[in-house]
């Protein structure tokens, strides 16, 4: 496609990825945080420790594996556009490791957090006894090391293929990518299902929603479009890279984070329906207790502020092309998908009494600065543009029409 | 039957003349021209300095109407005209309407959409008259109507020829 930019000659710049102080510290002070929260948890509050971590780990390792699966979308859907910017998807996987970590660390407050964990508990009741086969510890470790590893596994193949390709520009690694791709989706699909069971939804062994897995996914896309949207202006407003992207592509990220907030709201909706239509005592339990005290508020909140307000504030398309405004709809997107998983996690333990403070917030911090250091080694490491993807010609002349 | 305007027209047989056509036309402050293609060219808004399309505004309203709608005609029929007691819920039960309100919120902003955009192109055109025959297959064509701001044929004709039309015709449109 011949370029029709008459108007704006673009000047391609691409610079070694150096950040800044500021950036730093405030990665390092994230994580200091976020580690004396977590000593500090471990020798008072073993219980709010764990469930903090648990709300925590979940929300920061689906931005890793959300930005990982929109790059692997693109290799498979071949997408031209996009080329220019998958370095920035690509480096938030840079938290899979972390994640694979972070899951075993899990595994020490088990006992604090899984009622199915505790052998007497499991005694006394004989629903969550037929199922033991699934929910066991040993299970539960090899299912999450097959995931973590295989997940591992994936990215490592796939964005190193990627990087590689920086070198000398080979298609073969476009065409491997394809494969590895969709042999990728079809193991994430399964795999991420079970791990959003195993960790939420398990937390109440009695409780079951077969739509479960989506529900996590579309919070998961979700979020970490919001993620990419502000990373992407972030790098264009430091003048890191200039020129390999513009307007037109952050333009259809949001038409994607759009879309996919209209997903999450579908699937969050077609779950609360059944189960409020069918009226069952054991599904209806979830939903009861989520619906008492100030639970009840932040219920609403998700449907309000994760739904429709992002949906009314991203629907016109000056809305997409306004970085200022973009920054605050990707804040908040981001800020209810932590209350949507801190929603599916805490009434399990605080029955109609909404709790937050210190250690929920230490050790989100802690999280996120693992996740903001890892994705700045990533940059000082990588070039911040595929500089030698065949499709790049593609995405340099993105134009967005009417 | 609608009548045609009557103006000139510059056959071109590129893409990127066009392109540059557009952008001359509208520099020598033609406003009503129209730029013709057999298919989509990027950048061609801009050229020709096509404003943002009203129809947005068209499908947003319906979706309003059609929200409203659902919600007024589940509620009458649901829990007014013939209420009936299903699984012990209330007449008035909201999550149950939600899927009738969101499918008619579809439905009318589809629809109307569709609507509205027939109505923008002036859609059909019966029997139009023919510029080039080729303007669906190979050839693109700038016409500027008659009635438009400093129509004047000769001058018009110039700047088509200086600008590589491959042929300058008065026609109809």
């Amino acid at each position: 496609m011949a370029a029709n930019n008459n108007e704006h000659h673009v000047s391609l710049v691409l610079n070694k990825f150096e950040p800044s102080q500021r950036l730093k510290t405030i990665s390092f002070a994230m994580v200091a945080i976020g580690l004396i929260g977590f000593v500090v948890g471990l020798l008072k509050n073993q219980d709010r420790l764990w469930t903090s971590y648990l709300t925590s780990f979940f929300f920061v390792s689906c931005l890793g594996l959300g930005g990982f699966f929109f790059a692997v979308l693109q290799h498979i859907a071949k997408a031209g556009w996009s080329t220019s910017i998958r370095r920035q998807m690509e480096a938030m996987s840079s938290f899979i490791p972390m994640m694979v970590i972070g899951s075993l660390v899990l595994l020490a407050g088990l006992k604090h957090l899984y009622p199915w964990a505790d052998p007497a508990f499991v005694a006394e009741n004989p629903l969550i006894q037929a199922k033991t086969a699934y929910l066991n510890t040993t299970f539960l470790v090899v299912r999450l090391l097959v995931f973590g590893l295989g997940v591992l596994f994936f990215a490592r193949a796939i964005v190193g293929n990627s990087i590689k390709q920086d070198q000398n520009g080979d298609a073969k690694y476009t065409h491997k990518n394809v494969a590895l791709g969709v042999a990728y989706i079809l193991f994430f699909a399964l795999s991420f299902s079970l791990f959003s069971v195993d960790l939420l939804m398990s937390l109440m062994p009695t409780w079951y929603s077969t739509i479960f897995g989506i529900y996590c996914f579309a919070g998961l896309f979700q979020s970490s479009l919001a993620f990419l949207i502000l990373m992407m202006i972030y790098i264009k407003r430091k003048g890191y890279v200039q020129g390999y992207y513009n307007q037109e592509h952050i333009h259809d990220v949001a038409k994607f984070l759009k879309g996919f907030t209209i997903f999450w709201a579908y699937i969050a909706f077609s779950q609360f329906m059944l189960i409020w239509y069918a009226n069952i005592p054991e599904e209806t339990e979830f939903y009861l207790m989520r619906s008492e005290g100030a639970w009840m508020s932040i219920s609403v909140a998700l449907l309000v502020l994760k739904f429709i307000v992002p949906f009314l504030a991203l629907l016109p398309r000056g809305a997409k092309r306004n970085e200022g405004h973009l920054i605050l709809v990707c804040l908040l997107v981001l800020v209810m998908q932590y209350t949507d998983i801190y929603w599916l996690v805490y009434p399990n333990f605080f029955e109609g009494e909404v709790v937050f403070g210190f250690y929920e917030i230490s050790i989100l911090l802690g999280f996120l600065g693992l996740f903001l250091l890892g994705i700045q080694k990533f940059y000082q490491r990588n070039n911040m543009v595929a500089i030698k993807d065949p499709r790049l010609d593609e995405a340099l002349h993105h134009h967005v029409s009417y | 039957m609608a009548s045609w305007k009557y103006g000139m027209a510059g056959i071109f047989e590129t893409e990127e003349s066009i392109i540059k056509a557009a952008y001359k036309t509208r520099e020598m402050g033609f406003k009503n021209f129209e730029a013709i293609s057999p298919y989509p060219i990027h950048g061609m808004e801009e050229a020709c300095a096509i404003k943002r399309s009203w129809i947005p505004y068209v499908t947003f309203s319906a979706a309003l109407v059609g929200l409203a709608g659902a919600l007024a005609l589940t509620y009458w029929t649901s829990a007014v005209d013939w209420a009936i007691n299903v699984g012990g819920k209330p007449f008035f039960s909201l999550p149950a309407f939600i899927p009738i309100m969101f499918e008619l919120t579809v439905l009318f902003a589809a629809l109307t959409s569709v609507g509205a955009m027939l109505y923008a192109c002036g859609i059909p055109r019966i029997d139009p008259p023919i510029i080039d025959k080729d303007l669906t297959c190979s050839k693109f064509a700038i016409f500027i109507p008659n009635d438009d701001s400093g129509y004047d044929e000769s001058k018009i004709s110039d700047m088509f020829r200086a600008l590589g039309a491959s042929e300058v015709k008065k026609a109809e449109f």
